[in-house]
């Protein structure tokens, strides 16, 4: 069978700029000649180092990998976006993407006037898109508002038509990007059905997701990328199973066994094993619920105010660590779930003794006992650092009448009946 | 199914022009959409510009200069094309994130869509001179052939200068804010309202060096004096916007590769 796709030693590096790079040309000429100098790049990385394989032609396999492995880059390099910087993409077929579903619409814009632009914009002329105007709109199911301006469309809605155009492009290799994780239930089957048509009629597909059911499910075979490099290529269920593996034995094998019992302010023991885990690289010295008025506190009444403030030890520098706060039930219910990467943070490397602090405007929950459970990752998630569950306990004051889990603060109307009773 | 390299050559024009015009389409479209007056505005705004220009010159400056409200709107329209072509080519690439990510999608199109889209404004305004020149009891000459070329030429010029712009507005965020300044400023040195040569003699040299003065004369010679412009420095212009397209167009291309790890 020929090959569709062909990577023969693909690197690519990214730029890393100077913090202070300026990003005005007011700034640059400011700062004079030592301006100019920050404008350059500071350091490279590699994003993708050395990477070769083949796909065969009507053939499906999915990328793996820890974020920030090389999945996205690997993905647009094939798309033909950015140029490597040693190695080649060989790619035998127009190839059609599903990197970003209905990203290029136009919230002013028609239905009907979004299909037209986005799908010559997908590479079809305005010919191919007439003729399967009517075949788009079917599929995306939006017949009744194809002339209804963007705006008044769901989420949803936005995502079917994106999908519908993308699906219509016939593309000979399709690329896709995490879009199985959008969209309700029927879209996503949506997605699948018409994935699995594309596969049976020969068409090559790659597709970058987390969810290694999906890629076990779907894919030949499957790529396991870490740090940029490849690490296996196989039968999608060997790759994934050995991927699942290794990323829970990761955190068990780094976490060292002779780190001895702390305790915390509260008197709670910290044992290696049980609620804490990690390799200790980097430590979570402190966590410090505080008040409005930055008062540690271990009783809240629901509704109100929170920070939490950890403190870190960090013996030897650490590179973007990540951090994250659970707040969790004491059944073990988790309640909210934040970190620093999806708040589109990203720390710079520290060293020695520092805080960071999550404050959260409102707490809406109902009255019970509770944890904050603090972790800090590894720059891409591959390893835990140092987590530690139900820890730092917090009591949320009960009120009369606390149901459920949610708290927020809410108000009954009764709106006045119509029809006269007794008639 | 391997003969699609050959429908390929055929296709690619074909399809180059079908993206130019489903994009400045959509320009147009988002830029009127939401007003009642519609097109009407980009009509509006040139001629109350000359107006006020009108007034300047009868009342203020008492400058001499017949068939003024054709000779002051023909400068105006030439000045807004280019202010406004090269102002918006500047966010041509930021502006466009989610294109630029498009596997396929030709990049350097997307300054060619802003400079066309403001040609068509600049080609709807065009009768308005005109208009005012037969009905100042002036009379539209055969030189108005000449038309298209400096159109072309001022085409090339503006695009040239638009992918350098759109280039620098990558790295440097406020190019935009900085050419609107830099235009500001440079209206009142260009003969938009005033003829060129009521400027002192030792300035005249440092003026010739401006391309949009040439450009603004051109139009002025063939729609409302009826003489043919100076071939030289049409020739001259074709020179520099050739060697801008392709200066502009070489780094952008070079430069492309980069855009998507700097938005």
């Amino acid at each position: 069978m020929p090959n569709a796709i062909i990577v023969q030693n693909l690197s690519k590096s990214f730029r890393r700029y100077h913090a202070d790079r300026p990003r005005t040309l007011k700034e640059a000429f400011l700062h004079g000649l030592d301006g100019l100098r920050r404008v350059a790049p500071k350091e490279r990385f590699w994003a993708l180092c050395d990477v070769s394989f083949s796909v065969a032609s009507g053939h499906m396999i999915g990328v793996i990998g820890p974020n920030g492995a090389g999945k996205s880059t690997l993905l647009r390099l094939i798309g033909g976006i950015g140029r490597p910087d040693k190695g080649q993409v060989t790619v035998h077929g127009r190839i059609g993407a599903l990197l970003d579903l209905g990203t290029g619409f136009h919230p002013d814009l028609t239905g009907r006037e979004n299909v037209f632009v986005n799908g010559v914009i997908a590479g079809l002329t305005r010919d191919e898109v007439v003729q399967r105007f009517d075949s788009i709109v079917a599929f995306a199911e939006l017949e009744e508002f194809i002339d209804n301006p963007l705006h008044t469309y769901s989420t949803g809605m936005q995502m079917r038509l994106g999908f519908a155009v993308a699906a219509h492009t016939d593309p000979e290799i399709l690329l896709i990007d995490e879009i199985l994780a959008v969209g309700d239930l029927a879209f996503q089957r949506k997605c699948l059905d018409r994935i699995d048509q594309f596969k049976a009629q020969g068409h090559t597909i790659i597709l970058v997701s987390h969810d290694t059911g999906a890629i076990q499910q779907l894919c030949d075979k499957a790529l396991w990328l870490r740090r940029g490099r490849l690490v296996t290529y196989g039968p999608a269920d060997l790759v994934v199973g050995q991927y699942v593996a290794e990323m829970s034995t990761e955190t068990k094998r780094r976490t060292p066994s002779t780190k001895p019992v702390m305790l915390t302010p509260n008197g709670i023991e910290l044992r290696i094993n049980e609620n804490r885990f990690g390799s200790m690289e980097m430590e979570i010295a402190a966590v410090r619920l505080l008040d409005t008025a930055g008062l540690p506190v271990t009783e809240l009444e629901g509704g109100q105010p929170l920070s939490i403030e950890i403190e870190y030890l960090a013996p030897e520098p650490v590179d973007a660590p990540i951090f994250g706060v659970i707040i969790s039930r004491e059944d073990g219910l988790v309640c909210y779930d934040i970190h620093t990467a999806a708040a589109g943070l990203t720390l710079p490397t520290v060293q020695g003794r520092g805080t960071v602090m999550l404050e959260l405007e409102r707490l809406d929950l109902v009255g019970g006992q509770y944890y904050a459970d603090v972790s800090v990752y590894e720059r891409d998630w591959s390893y835990t650092y140092d987590s530690q569950w139900h820890v730092y306990p917090l009591l949320i004051h009960p009120t009369e009448h606390d149901k459920g889990v949610l708290h927020p603060p809410a108000h009954w109307k009764i709106g006045r009946s119509i029809g006269t009773p007794g008639q | 199914m391997r003969n699609s390299v050959n429908s390929y050559h055929v296709r690619q024009p074909l399809y180059t022009w079908d993206l130019l015009r489903e994009l400045v389409v959509r320009d147009m479209k988002l830029r009127y959409k939401r007003s009642v007056l519609g097109i009407v505005w980009s009509l509006l705004n040139p001629l109350l510009q000359m107006v006020v220009f009108i007034f300047l010159s009868r009342r203020v400056l008492s400058l001499e200069i017949p068939n003024y409200p054709s000779f002051v709107f023909t400068g105006l329209l030439t000045w807004n094309w280019f202010q406004t072509g090269l102002t918006l080519a500047t966010g041509a690439i930021t502006g466009n994130r989610e294109l630029i990510r498009r596997p396929g999608f030709p990049v350097a199109i997307l300054p060619v869509v802003t400079v066309t889209t403001n040609l068509i404004h600049f080609l709807l305004a065009l009768p308005i001179p005109l208009l005012f020149l037969v009905l100042g009891g002036g009379r539209l000459s055969i030189t108005i052939l000449m038309l298209p070329l400096v159109i072309l030429l001022q085409f090339a010029l503006i695009l040239g200068l638009g992918y350098l712009v759109a280039t620098l507005q990558v790295t440097f965020r406020d190019t935009q804010h900085l050419l609107g300044v830099f235009f500001m400023l440079l209206f009142y040195l260009t003969p938009v309202f005033y003829d060129v040569s009521i400027v002192p003699r030792r300035y005249q040299t440092l003026y010739q060096l401006n391309p949009i003065l040439h450009l603004i004369s051109a139009y002025r010679a063939i729609l409302i004096q009826g003489n043919l412009p100076d071939l030289r420095t049409l020739l001259a212009l074709g020179v520099l916007g050739g060697m801008l397209l392709w200066l502009g167009h070489t780094i952008f291309t070079w430069a492309s590769y980069r855009f998507v790890e700097e938005l």
